[in-house]
Formats: C-alpha cells, structure tokens, sequence
C-alpha cells in the first residue's frame, strides 16, 4: 500500500507564464557593441544580455548569436519597453515562464507600488527603501552586501591631496553606524575595508567606528583652516544623504566641508575620479560593486577602479602590473596599504534588493558578477501573471 | 593548582602532589594532543603556518592567548584549534600565561577564527605592549571549507546519518551503489539527462569506468526526471525507458516509456504540503519510517527529516532529529534492501549536486 511516494509535489517547478520585470535604467540598443551612456544602463544591459545570449567571454564580450541564450527579444522599444520570449531549445532547457516583458525607465517609487499593486513580479529597489517595503508587506530579497559606497579623496592639485592628516580627520570623523542605522535603515553595514566580510573574513580587522576625538585633534594641526568640497551623484538619493551626513561630521570635528551634486557630466562617469577632479572637487562619493565574490579578483577590480586618478603610490593599483593575491593574507596586506593614506575611505556596503510578487518561484538573488537567474525562475500560478494583463 | 584535598602526611603528601601534577600534565597533553589529531590534517597544517608566522615576528616568550570565533564554526572547534594553536606555540618555547594571572610581560594573541564565502580564515593580532604594537600586521592563515565535514547528530530513537557518496558540478537524477564482493568492485552508477555515467571504486574515491549514452529528449527539459532501477536493469529519464545490454554497466536500448498506471498513495503530513518524501526499509516501535524534506524552494537550504507512520490513522509523527543539508534535496528515492534513502541535493555553497545515502538507525 506504501510501495511509493509521490516524487513530484507542489515544489517542483511549473512551465508557463509571463514574467513582468521593472527596472531603473533606460536602455538605448541592446546591442553588445553600442556603449551605453550610464553605469546603470550598461548594468541593466548587461544582466539582458546575458538573458539573449549563451556564453559570455571572459571579456565580457559574446561571440554566439543573439537569441542562442535562455531567450531571445522579441519586441524591442529603446528605452521603454522589451519582451523575451522563452527559446524552446536552449542548451540547457527551456526556461520556465514562458516570456518575460521588461519595463524601463521605472522609477524607484513607482518599481514600489507596481510591486504592491501586483502590476509587476520583479523590480531592484533601493537599499535603503528595503526595511519600510518590508513593513509593509512586500516579499523582498536581499543580497549579501557586495556594493561598496566610498569616499574617494583627489590627490593631484588639491587641499586634500596635499594634507594627509585633513583626509585622516575626514576618515575618523565618519559616523557609519549611523549611516546605516539611519540613512540605510540598517539594510547594508559599516565598511572599513575594500571587501565585505562574507567574501574575505578579514574586514573585521578594519575598525569602522568614529573617533571624533582623534579627528579634532587631527583638524586643530591643520593651519590655516581648508574649505574642502564634497561631490555626489545628484540622481542618486543616498549619495546625497550620505554626503550630507558626512560634511555635519566633519563639521562636528572641525573641518569646513560642503556636499554639492556632481555636474552631471561627472556624475555619468560612475566611480571615475578623475571627472571630478576636473570640476575642482576634493572628494566624491563613489560606488563599486564586486564583479567576482572571489575577493582576489574583487580586490583587483576594486583598486583599479576605485582608485581611478589617485597616484600610482597610494594603492599600487595603477602600476599596470596586477600583482598576484594568493592568499588572504595577501589579500589583507594590499588592502592595508591602499587604504594606509586615507585616500579611499570605505563608508558602507549595500546589498542588491529584489522585491518579488507573490508568484515569483526559485528566484536566487544572484551573487556578485551573475546574472539573473530568470530561466530558473517560475511562476506559481502560470496564468496569473502575464495573462492577466493581456487585453 | 589548588585542590580541596584532605591532609596527608607530608612525604605521602609530596609524593601524592608529584603523582597528580604528573598525571595532570599527561592528562592535559593527551587531551591537547587528541583534539589536535582529531583537527582534520590541513586544519593541523593551518595552525602550525599560524605559530610559524608567531615565530617570525616574536622572539620566544609568555603569550596570552584569546580565542574568539565569528564563524560558523561549532564551539567545540573553536575550543580545538585554540588547543592546537596553544601546543604548537608550547613547541615552538613559547610559553603560555595562565588565563587567571597573565604574566604582565605576556605578550597577547589574540585567535579570531572567521571565515569567508569558501575559506575559514584564522586571524592573530599582537598586542606586545609596546607602542608600535598596532604596526605589527594581522597575521591570517585559511583552510578551505570543502576540507570540513561536520559531525552528525548523537543518537536519537530514530536516528538518520548522511553519508555523501558522489558530489559533481553537473546535475543529475538518480544514483545507485552496487557494492561488489570486494571494494574494488563497487560501482557507482550516475544518471544525468543525456548519459549514465559508470564509476569503479578506487581506493577512496571512485574513478571513470564506462559512459552510455542516452537520447536526448525532442525539447530538452529544464526539470528533468529520472531513476535508475537496478534490480531491473531499467533507466528512466523524461519519457525515455532504457534497458541495459548485457546490463547497465555495458550498452544501453533506449524507447519511449509506456504509460505508468501505477496508483500512488499520498501520506499527509501536517504542514508540509511541498516537501518531497519517500518510505525506506524497517520499522521503528512497529511503524513504517518515511523520509521528508522541508518546505523552502530551491534557493534555501534544506533538511531530512524521519516520520513514523501510524497506518491505523495514516498519519505521521517526527522522530528523532532532522539532518541539516547545505541545499535543497532535488530527489529522494528509497534504497532496495536497507533502510535508507538516496538523496540528491543542490549544495548551495559549492554549486555541486551531491549524492547521499541517508541511513535511518531506530534504537531499542
């Protein structure tokens, strides 16, 4: 009578249904070879791409067809509007919903209600959004914490770049708890290092806590007094928060520090450097996120990057020789050194946050420099989604 | 030390109090020198490059040692490579203060066992007293977390014990031991979509004996499906009933499967209405034992949980503790002639498939 139990239960995936994504980012062309004009498009670009395509290069590049991939595009509005379908012979089987439409140009505020009107399965959302979406209901999925927000200091042709004490008394007067406490709404953590904890195991030994005591006195040997100004992305909201939140801080230890939006031109330049030096800016805020979770190649990338426009000395990034990072202690030593002079001043990291409908099955929040794993993803209902919005 | 003793004679009190510091010692340094063999060999290896690095930066000393874990790691682990760090340190002449009176020369360690996504990373400050101390840099060693295997739970009335047979990056759907009459004449048969795949054991591990191919299906499935039905000779995958030839070590006649008409029976059980069971040899107090799964989807970790079934009202009750897997189980099928089950599951962290036979044990 027991001879055997059922192997396929509710658990096991289903096939069909229309996936309905929203995201920030307007993208102009879908092709590879077209470069997209902001950080946040080139990243939209590149996760679709990786949807349309089979095999990414090592490069980045794709040799393979558009379409040989888990779907293939089958309307396309530049900046407005997409829809995949589903390939039925995809190297590793078909995906599971049957076409996904993508909405671009979203806003973070309307990603939010259309998720809470059930007008959407799958939108990113702010970090710092996460904590009161939750509250309110919404399904949220959270990513271990792989993007960097950091103060990058000039260091050619300015008050900073000339001082080291003022870019320490900077750094001790940083209040991150409260950044993430407050700004965040505890949805990230205090960074004192270029890798997470997660992926390292050593940012423990990189201290985050203020110490307001130490950058007065840092401030006080500082004659006569500097002004220094402060650049953020003035299309992103938390850079504008953080900012502020620095200049009361530095305020508070006794350094003249102004926070004011980044020319667009600059801002467009993502974690470039060298742009706002150009606008006369002794620091900007900038973000990184780790394209590997291996943290020798996480670390690489980050002080090529992050350091974009410093001296070669300061981080040995810029040297041209990438240095092998064998070992975590290795890891920790290059870290040591970069952040030695106070050029780069790690604030917080943020994780990736997905709020889904209630449809969405099997969605795992992908990992640093993977794709959404949208063939995977299936929908419990396979006509509630997509079907409902068909006229 | 100390001891409440009650008093002796002075020459037997002597000799008594030389008889337990001795003993004491060689209790202590077997207690030091078990916990260390029992660290698996490249935790041993990690400590002794730990102490090396301890070496090279402080001359031969007191040192107070301070062990603290942030990592997953199980308290009596942390407690283990503490000891093994504080013997290697002893037989490298560094000499260990008492934690209750630390010489105020004693240099101080300070052991953070942490970890990080594939490594646990073993960190030691120094704080030597001296105004530079803060310069001297962290000193980190790692081992990777694939060298780890966690102890099962202690016994319970019904007690389950995991044991991996086979872990590969590709996805599979079923797998088969079948022992032979030697070790060397075990084999281990994988079924993936496309093949079945035939391994030879080779001494601990297994090594590639033979591939039959397996038609792929008209459109190939996200999902597939298979089993492996040894006592047969029988494969099936997604549609497709292969019939082995001479048997399933050799050439595999592959057709269309026909319909299968046999009537399942579902067992409830109470809150879990997705999790994936099945029914192993035995019984335990007189009942049959099932298997099941939690209720998460594919994205979380899992467990295996044995059930007692009471046929008078076709119910079932947990028994004993539920074993911890690292990843959703994605099959579970019953083992012929023993009470177990195999298991297949998506192991979260390495991104291998991993096979498990899963033995349940009931105890009288």
């Amino acid at each position: 009578m027991l001879a055997a139990l059922p192997a396929r239960t509710a658990r096991r995936p289903r096939y069909g249904g229309t996936l309905r994504v929203e995201i920030d980012a307007a993208i102009a062309s879908l092709d590879p070879a077209v470069a997209a004009s902001t950080p946040a498009e080139s990243a939209a670009k590149s996760q679709i791409d990786g949807l349309i395509y089979d095999h990414r290069e090592a490069d980045g590049t794709f040799t393979d067809d558009p379409g040989s991939g888990p779907f293939a595009v089958t309307t396309f509005e530049p900046g407005k509007h997409a829809t995949l379908a589903a390939n039925n012979n995809f190297r590793e089987g078909r995906p599971f919903v049957d076409s996904i439409e993508i909405m671009m140009g979203v806003s973070a505020h309307d990603r939010l209600l259309d998720l809470q009107l059930n007008k959407s399965d799958l939108a990113e959302i702010p970090p710092q959004d996460a904590r009161s979406a939750s509250e309110r209901g919404l399904r949220i999925s959270i990513s271990q914490p792989d993007e960097l927000l950091a103060l990058v200091f000039s260091t050619t042709d300015s008050a900073a770049s000339r001082n080291p004490r003022l870019r320490e008394a900077v750094a001790r007067s940083i209040d991150r708890a409260a950044i993430v406490n407050f700004i965040l709404q505890k949805t990230g953590e205090p960074a004192g290092g270029l890798l997470p904890q997660w992926s390292s195991g050593t940012a423990f030994l990189f201290p985050t806590t203020a110490d307001p005591a130490r950058a007065k006195e840092l401030s006080s040997q500082i004659s006569p007094a500097i002004k220094l100004l402060l650049g953020y992305d003035s299309a992103d909201p938390l850079e504008q928060s953080v900012a502020e939140r620095i200049a009361v801080n530095a305020k508070e230890a006794g350094i003249s520090m102004a926070a004011q939006a980044l020319p667009k031109s600059a801002a467009a330049n993502g974690h470039s450097n060298a742009s706002a030096l150009q606008h006369h800016f002794d620091a900007r805020l900038t973000r990184w996120r780790m394209p590997s979770s291996d943290p020798a190649i996480a670390l690489k990338d980050a002080l090529l990057q992050i350091s974009e426009g410093s001296e070669p000395t300061d981080t040995g990034a810029n040297t041209g020789a990438p240095t092998e990072l064998a070992s975590p202690q290795d890891i920790y030593n290059r870290q040591r050194d970069a952040l030695a002079r106070f050029t780069i001043v790690p604030l917080v990291w943020l994780p990736r946050v997905y709020g889904l409908s209630a449809h969405v099955r099997d969605w795992k929040v992908p990992g640093p420099g993977e794709e959404w794993p949208l063939a995977d993803v299936w929908l419990e209902t396979g006509t509630a989604a997509g079907a409902d919005k068909q006229p | 030390m100390r001891l409440p003793l009650r008093p002796l004679p002075t020459a037997r009190a002597a000799l008594f109090t030389v008889l337990f510091v001795v003993l004491l010692a060689a209790s202590s340094h077997t207690t030091q020198a078990q916990t260390a063999s029992a660290l698996p060999k490249s935790w041993n290896d990690a400590v002794a490059r730990l102490v090396d690095k301890i070496a090279a930066a402080l001359s031969p000393g007191p040192v107070d040692l301070d062990v603290e874990s942030i990592s997953s790691l199980d308290a009596s682990y942390v407690a283990a490579v503490g000891a093994a760090l504080r013997h290697q340190l002893q037989a490298h002449s560094f000499s260990i203060a008492s934690p209750n009176a630390a010489a105020k020369s004693a240099a101080q360690l300070q052991l953070t066992l942490s970890e990080s996504a594939a490594e646990y990373v073993w960190v030691v400050q120094v704080n030597n007293g001296s105004a530079d101390a803060n310069l001297l840099p962290a000193m980190i060693v790692s081992v990777p977390k694939s060298d780890f295997t966690e102890a099962e739970p202690s016994e319970q009335s019904l007690t389950l014990a995991k044991q991996l047979v086979w872990a590969q990056p590709q996805k599979f759907l079923d797998f088969a031991v079948l022992q032979g009459s030697s070790p060397r004449q075990s084999l281990l048969l994988v079924l993936e979509a496309t093949r079945l795949v035939t391994y030879q054991q080779s001494g601990a591990g297994w090594q590639l004996f033979h591939t039959a191919a397996i038609p792929p299906a008209r459109i190939p499935s996200r999902d597939p499906e298979g089993t492996i039905n040894v006592k047969d000779g029988k494969i099936s995958v997604d549609g497709i009933e292969c019939v082995g030839d001479p048997d399933l070590m050799g050439g595999l006649r592959c057709n269309a499967a026909k319909l299968n008409n046999r009537i399942e029976t579902r067992v409830k059980i109470s809150g879990l209405p997705n999790s994936l069971g099945t029914l192993v040899q035995g019984e335990c107090r007189g009942e049959p034992i099932s298997l099941y799964t939690a209720e998460g989807d594919w994205t979380q970790k899992d467990s295996i949980q044995g059930f007692l079934i009471n046929l008078n009202s076709f119910s079932a009750a947990t028994a004993g503790d539920a074993i911890q897997v690292n990843g959703p189980v994605i099959a579970l099928g019953q083992e012929q002639d023993v009470s177990a089950a195999r298991a297949i599951v998506h192991n979260l962290k390495s991104g291998n498939h991993e096979a498990y036979i899963v033995t349940a044990t009931c105890s009288h």
